[in-house]
C-alpha cells in the first residue's frame, strides 16, 4: 500500500483506504504541466470535437499545398491511417499478431484492378466492385483467421507472415504465359501481370462521375477514414467492444464469461481485412495499377509502428501515428530534409529527456567543442580525412563541412563507425548521471559522423528502415502503450 | 431432478488420475459446499463443469441437459458461471465494464448495428448498463457509484473478489461456482463474505456451489458439504458429519501413528 | 521411376534441412526458455554469413587464402560462431530483457524491430550484392556416387555431418552439463529456477549464446554450399527455420532437428516433382505448416501446453 496521511490529517500514513483513493492526491500532482494540461483538456472535448481537431488540419491542407505535397504527404498518410486503424482491430482491440495484415491491403488492389482495369478487360463501377472487394477481403480474412483459432498469439504470426509470403509469390507469378502454372477451368490466364504489376487500373466511377484529381481522392479518402472511425468508436463502446478488449485482457475468463472468444478473434480478422481491402481499392485506382513491390514487409512494419507509436487501442492515435512515420520518411527523401529531421530530432531529444538545463548546454556546447577539435586535428594529420564534401546541404550542410569529418573514402571506416555508434548508444543506456552526460558528447558526434558519411546514402531505403526498426525497439523499451494508449497492467 | 448432476465422472492427465468416478449433485435453491486438501481436485470440478476440461468418461447433467461436451461460453450461457481461485478479472477494464463484458452471452446487437447505431443497439446498451449497476449494487457501499469508473486493477483485493462474483451475476446464471471466495480475507472480510453468500440465495435465488478451505465460512453457509481426496469423494452430508468423518479427519491431519516404545 | 532424380533432391533436402535444423534449433532453444519468438534470428544467421565471408577476405580470400582451405574454413566457422553469439547476447540484453515482464506482444515486437534493424543495417554496409564464398576455388569440389544413380559431393557431405556433429554436442550439452540441467530447469519454470540459485539472466544468456552461434554455422554452412550470400537471405531462412522448429515441436531440440530435415526435403522434393517446382517450394512449405496446425498443434515431437487454471 501506499505512505501518505490519515484521512483528515495530511501527510499520515493512509489506513484501511483503499489505495486508488488513497493516490488520488499523488494523481492529481502528477498532471500538472504542458503534458498534463494538454491531456487534462483532451478529456474534455466530446468525441465529434476531438474528431474535427484530428482531422480538421487534414481538411485544410489541400488548399494550401500543392499537388505533390498532397499526394505524398497528405493522401498517402491518410491511406497509411486508415490502414493502421484496421490492424489496430486486430492487434490493438483483439490482442491477435497478425504479421501478414498488408496482404490484404494487396488483395483489395489487386482484386479492384481484376474487376476494373484496361488490363483485364472490365470496368465495373466502383459501387459495385467496392463491396464486393470488401466482402471478398473479409472471406479471406476468415480464412485466415480460422488458422488462429487453436493458435497461441506466436504462432498466429508465423502463419500470418507466411501468409503474406505466399501472397507476394503469387501476385509475382500468377501471370499466365511466363509460368508452367495453369489453372484448373481457365487455364493459362494473367490475373496479376506478374512483377510488372497489373497496370491500368481504373479511377474509381461512383454511378458514373470519376474520381480523377489528386484533390478528388484526398477528400473520398478523408472521408472514409472519418467514417471507419466514427464507426469503430461506436463499436468500441459497444457489447462487441467489450468482449474484445476482455478477450484481449484474458481469454480464458472471458470464455467462461459467456464471450466466444474464437468467433470475436474471427470477427475482429475479417474486420482488418475488410479495412485493408477497401483501402486497397482506394491505393490501386490512385496508383492506377497494383504492384507486387508495394505490399511487402515494408509496408507491414511501417503500419505496425503507426499503431504502436500512436497507441495500441487507441483509435485517434493512429491518426497521429500515421503523420509523424509518414510525414517524416517523405522528409527523409531528400537528403537535406533528411539532414534537418535528424538533427532537429536529436536536439529535441536532448531538451525533453535531459532534466537539468545546464547539462544540456554542457553536451550541446561540449559535442561542438569536441568536433571543432577533432576536425582540427584530422585536418592536420591526414587531409583526405576531412576533403569531402556535404552536397546540397546549404548553410547547414557547409557549417557541417567545418565541424564533422567527412574523408574524401569512408569507406571501411564508416563501417567500423557505425558498429561502434550502436555499441555506444547501448553503453549509454548502462551508465547514469554525469558518465552518461560525458559519454553522449562523442557519441553524439560519431552519430553525426555515421549519419554524413553512411546513412545519408540511402536516406529513402535502408536507412528509414533502420531507424523505424530501432524505433519499434525503443519504443517498446520506453512506452510500450505509445503516446496515446493509456499503461496497461498485466498478469505475469 | 438436480439441478446440476456429476455422473461417474473421472479425468485423468497424463498418468494423473485427478478425479476418480466422482459422482454429487446441487439441488435447486441449495448451497454446497467442496471441502479437500491441496491436490485434491475441487478446482479440477469446476473446470469440467464450466467446460474447461472434457471428462474422459462419465456425464455432466444441468438442468437435465448433458453439456460435458460443449464450450465454455456455451455453458456459461445455459445458466453456469464461476469465479476463479487466482482472480482473473479484466484489470484494465473498469469496473463497470468488467460486468458490462460478462453479458455478453444474453444480448445480441450486432457489429453492423452497433456501428450504425440504431435504436435497438442503443436500448440494449442502456439495458447492459442498468443490469450491471443493479448486480454492483448488491455489494452495497463496497462497489459504490464512484467505483464504477475505475480500473479494475485500481480494486482492493477483497473488493476484486466481489467485483468477480458480481461480474459472475451478470451472465443470468443461475448456479454459482465460487472458488474459494474468502481466500485471503481477513477475519471481518470472511464475515462478510459468509453473509454474501446467504444474501446469494436468499435474495437472489442462486444456487451455489463453494470450493473453501476457511472451515467457519463452510460451517456458517452450507446446507450440505462434500469431502474430496485424490479426486474421490469420501464423504458427504451436513458440516458436523463431515467434519467429524475419520477420513477426513485422516485425509487433512493423517493416521494416527503407533506411539514409538521409549 | 528416375531414380537419379530422386536422390538427387533426397541429398539436396538433406543438406539444406541440415542449414535449416542449425536455425530451427536457435528458435526452439529461446522460445522453450522464454517463450518468445526471435524474430531476429534468421537476421543472426545472416550476419553469420558475413562474418564468414569477411574472415576469409581477411585470410586472402578464396583464391590465395593463407591457411590450406579446410583451415580457413574452420577458421571461418569459429569466428563466426563466437561473433554472432556475442551478437545474439547484446540482443538479448537490449531487446528483450527489459520486456521480460511487459505484456506477450512487446518482446514480439522488439523483436521485429531489431530483425528490421539488422536486415537494413546489412543492406546499407554491406549493400544488396551477392557476394562470392568461393567454395570451389577454396577446397575444391568432389562428388562421390553409389551405384548408377546416387551421387553426393563432398561438400554435402560435410554440411550434413557438421550439422549432425554439432547437434550432438548441443544435446550433450543440454543434458549432461550443469549449464544444460539449468537451461532446461529454467524452461519449465523461470521463477522457481531463480529461487534454486540458478541465475536466470546468464542461463537466458547462454541459450542466446548457443543459438546464435548455431544460426551462424548455418549460415556459413550456406555460403559453402551454395557459393554465395546476400544480405536478404535471412528473411525467408528464418522463417523456414521457425517453420522447422514448430513443425518438429517447438520448445524439442530432437524436434527441431527432425523438422529442420523434414522442411528441407520438403522443399527439395516439391521443387523437383511438384507443378510450379522452385517457384512454389516456398508455398508447399507453407502448407505443411498449416497442415501441422491444424491436426496436431504441438508438432511431431512435442509436448502440448497443460495450463493450470
Amino acid at each position: 500500500m501506499s505512505e501518505g496521511g490519515v484521512p483528515g490529517v495530511p501527510g499520515g500514513p493512509k489506513v484501511g483506504v483503499d489505495q486508488w483513493v488513497a493516490e488520488a492526491e499523488e494523481r492529481r500532482e502528477a498532471r500538472t504541466g504542458l503534458t498534463g494540461a494538454v491531456a487534462r483538456a483532451w478529456e474534455r472535448v466530446p468525441p465529434p470535437g476531438r474528431l474535427a481537431l484530428l482531422l480538421g488540419p487534414f481538411a485544410i491542407f489541400p488548399f494550401v499545398t500543392n499537388e505533390g505535397n498532397l499526394f505524398r504527404y497528405g493522401l498517402i498518410t491518410i491511406v497509411y491511417a486508415l490502414l493502421a486503424i484496421g490492424l489496430n482491430v486486430v492487434v490493438g482491440f483483439a490482442g491477435l499478431l497478425d504479421l501478414g495484415y498488408v496482404a490484404f491491403f494487396g488483395f483489395g488492389a489487386y482484386l479492384y484492378g481484376i474487376m476494373a482495369s484496361g488490363h483485364s478487360g472490365h470496368h465495373l463501377e466502383a459501387e459495385i466492385a467496392i463491396p464486393i472487394v470488401v466482402v471478398s477481403t473479409s472471406l479471406l480474412g476468415l480464412l485466415l483467421g480460422l488458422t488462429s483459432r487453436r493458435l497461441l498469439g506466436d504462432y498466429l504470426a508465423i502463419v500470418t507472415l507466411f501468409f503474406l509470403q505466399a501472397f507476394v509469390i503469387f501476385v509475382n507469378n500468377a501471370n499466365g504465359g511466363l509460368s508452367d502454372f495453369s489453372y484448373p477451368f481457365v487455364g493459362r490466364v494473367d490475373l496479376t501481370g506478374g512483377s510488372n504489376g497489373l497496370d491500368q487500373i481504373d479511377p474509381l466511377n461512383f454511378f458514373g462521375y470519376h474520381l480523377t484529381t489528386t484533390r478528388q481522392y484526398y477528400f473520398y479518402t478523408l472521408i472514409s477514414l472519418a467514417v471507419v472511425m466514427t464507426m469503430l468508436y461506436f463499436v468500441n463502446a459497444s457489447r462487441t467492444g467489450r468482449a474484445w478488449r476482455a478477450l484481449r485482457e484474458d481469454p480464458l475468463a472471458a470464455e467462461a464469461m459467456s464471450i466466444p472468444v474464437n468467433r470475436l478473434k474471427l470477427l475482429a480478422f475479417m474486420f482488418g481485412a475488410g479495412t485493408a481491402g477497401f483501402t486497397g481499392t482506394i491505393f490501386g485506382a490512385v496508383q492506377s495499377g497494383a504492384f507486387p513491390g508495394d505490399y511487402d514487409v515494408g509496408l507491414l512494419i511501417t503500419i505496425y509502428a503507426i499503431v504502436i507509436l500512436g497507441g495500441l487501442g487507441s483509435i485517434g492515435g493512429v491518426v497521429v501515428g500515421a503523420l509523424l512515420i509518414n510525414g517524416a520518411p517523405e522528409l527523409l527523401r531528400s537528403s537535406s530534409n533528411a539532414r534537418f529531421l535528424f538533427y532537429g530530432v536529436i536536439l529535441l531529444a536532448l531538451l525533453i529527456a535531459m532534466r537539468p538545463w545546464y547539462r544540456t548546454v554542457v553536451v550541446l556546447l561540449g559535442t561542438v567543442a569536441f568536433g571543432f577539435v577533432l576536425h582540427l586535428i584530422v585536418g592536420a594529420l591526414w587531409s583526405r580525412g576531412t576533403a569531402g564534401h556535404i552536397d546540397g546541404g546549404g548553410a547547414l550542410g557547409r557549417a557541417l563541412e567545418h565541424w564533422v569529418l567527412l574523408p574524401t573514402h569512408p569507406g571501411r571506416i564508416a563501417g567500423w563507425a557505425y558498429f561502434g555508434l550502436i555499441v555506444a548508444a547501448l553503453v549509454l543506456t548502462l551508465v547514469h548521471g554525469w558518465w552518461r552526460t560525458i559519454a553522449l558528447i562523442p557519441t553524439l558526434y560519431l552519430a553525426s559522423f555515421v549519419w554524413e558519411n553512411k546513412l545519408v546514402e540511402q536516406v529513402s531505403g535502408a536507412t528509414r528502415l533502420i531507424l523505424l526498426g530501432a524505433l519499434l525497439v525503443v519504443i517498446m523499451n520506453v512506452r510500450p502503450s505509445g503516446i496515446f494508449g493509456t499503461a496497461r497492467v498485466e498478469i505475469a | 431432478m438436480p439441478l446440476l448432476e456429476l455422473r461417474d465422472v473421472s479425468k485423468a492427465f497424463g498418468g494423473l488420475q485427478v478425479i476418480d468416478h466422482l459422482s454429487l449433485h446441487v439441488d435447486e435453491g441449495e448451497i454446497v459446499s467442496v471441502i479437500g486438501p491441496n491436490g485434491a481436485g475441487k478446482t479440477t470440478v469446476f473446470n469440467l463443469v464450466t467446460g474447461i476440461f472434457h471428462p474422459d468418461s462419465g456425464e455432466i447433467v444441468f438442468e437435465g441437459d448433458d453439456v460435458s461436451g460443449l464450450a465454455p461460453h456455451a455453458i456459461t450461457n445455459r445458466g453456469i458461471a464461476r469465479t476463479f481461485q487466482t482472480l482473473r478479472l479484466f484489470l484494465n477494464m473498469t469496473v463497470l465494464e468488467n460486468v458490462m463484458a460478462a453479458t455478453y452471452g444474453h444480448t445480441s446487437a450486432t457489429v453492423v448495428e452497433s456501428m450504425l447505431q440504431l435504436p435497438r443497439a442503443r436500448r440494449e446498451e442502456r439495458q447492459i448498463r442498468k443490469v450491471a449497476q443493479e448486480k454492483l449494487a448488491f455489494f452495497g457501499q463496497r462497489l459504490a457509484g464512484y467505483r464504477h469508473d475505475q480500473p479494475a486493477y485500481s480494486l482492493s483485493y477483497a473488493n476484486r473478489r466481489r467485483l468477480e462474483i458480481a461480474r459472475a451475476m451478470a451472465t443470468n446464471a443461475r448456479l454459482l461456482l465460487l472458488d474459494e471466495p474468502a481466500a485471503g480475507m481477513n477475519p471481518n472480510e470472511t464475515h462478510e463474505i459468509t453473509e454474501l453468500i446467504g444474501r446469494l440465495r436468499e435474495q437472489a435465488g442462486y444456487s451455489i456451489l463453494v470450493i473453501e478451505h476457511d472451515m467457519h465460512v463452510v460451517e456458517g453457509i452450507s446446507d450440505r458439504v462434500i469431502a474430496l481426496d485424490h479426486g474421490v469423494k469420501i464423504a458427504e452430508g451436513s458440516f458436523d458429519e463431515v467434519a467429524t468423518h475419520p477420513l477426513v479427519i485422516e485425509a487433512y491431519l493423517g493416521v494416527r501413528a503407533e506411539a514409538e516404545p521409549l | 521411376m528416375d531414380w537419379s532424380l530422386f536422390f538427387g533432391e533426397l541429398v539436396s533436402g538433406l543438406t539444406l534441412g541440415s542449414i535449416y535444423a542449425l536455425i530451427a534449433l536457435g528458435y526452439t532453444m529461446v522460445y522453450g526458455i522464454l517463450k518468445l519468438l526471435n524474430f531476429a534470428h534468421g537476421d543472426v544467421y545472416m550476419v553469420g554469413a558475413f562474418l564468414g565471408f569477411f574472415v576469409l577476405q581477411w585470410l586472402g580470400g578464396p583464391l590465395t587464402p593463407a591457411v590450406t582451405g579446410w583451415l580457413a574454413i574452420a577458421i571461418m566457422f569459429g569466428a563466426a560462431m563466437l561473433g554472432c553469439g556475442a551478437l545474439g547476447v547484446g540482443i538479448e540484453r537490449f531487446a528483450y530483457r527489459p520486456l521480460r515482464n511487459a505484456p506477450r506482444i512487446a518482446p514480439l515486437i522488439s523483436a521485429l524491430g531489431v530483425s528490421i534493424f539488422l536486415q537494413n543495417s546489412a543492406l546499407l554496409l554491406w549493400g544488396p550484392e551477392f557476394r562470392d564464398y568461393g567454395t570451389f576455388d577454396l577446397i575444391g569440389v568432389k562428388s562421390y556416387s553409389i551405384g548408377a544413380n546416387f551421387f553426393i559431393s563432398n561438400i554435402q557431405i560435410f554440411a550434413i555431418a557438421t550439422s549432425i556433429g554439432l547437434m550432438i554436442v548441443l544435446t550433450l550439452l543440454v543434458s549432461r552439463t550443469q549449464t544444460g540441467k539449468a537451461m532446461r530447469a529454467t524452461s519449465f519454470d523461470r521463477e522457481a529456477a531463480e529461487m534454486m540459485g540458478i541465475s536466470v539472466d546468464r542461463v537466458i544468456s547462454s541459450t542466446f549464446f548457443v543459438g546464435s552461434a548455431l544460426a551462424a554455422a548455418g549460415g556459413v554452412m550456406f555460403g559453402i554450399v551454395f557459393g554465395q550470400i546476400f544480405s536478404l537471405m535471412g528473411f525467408t531462412a528464418g522463417l523456414k527455420g521457425f517453420t522447422a522448429a514448430v513443425v518438429g515441436g517447438i520448445g524439442s531440440i530432437p524436434g527441431a532437428m527432425l523438422g529442420g530435415f523434414l522442411i528441407g526435403l520438403t522443399e527439395a522434393f516439391a521443387t523437383g516433382y511438384l507443378p510450379g517446382g522452385s517457384t512454389y517450394a516456398n508455398l508447399y512449405v507453407f502448407a505443411l505448416l498449416i497442415a501441422m496446425f491444424l491436426i496436431r498443434p504441438s508438432g511431431l515431437l512435442g509436448s502440448p501446453v497443460i495450463q493450470k487454471v
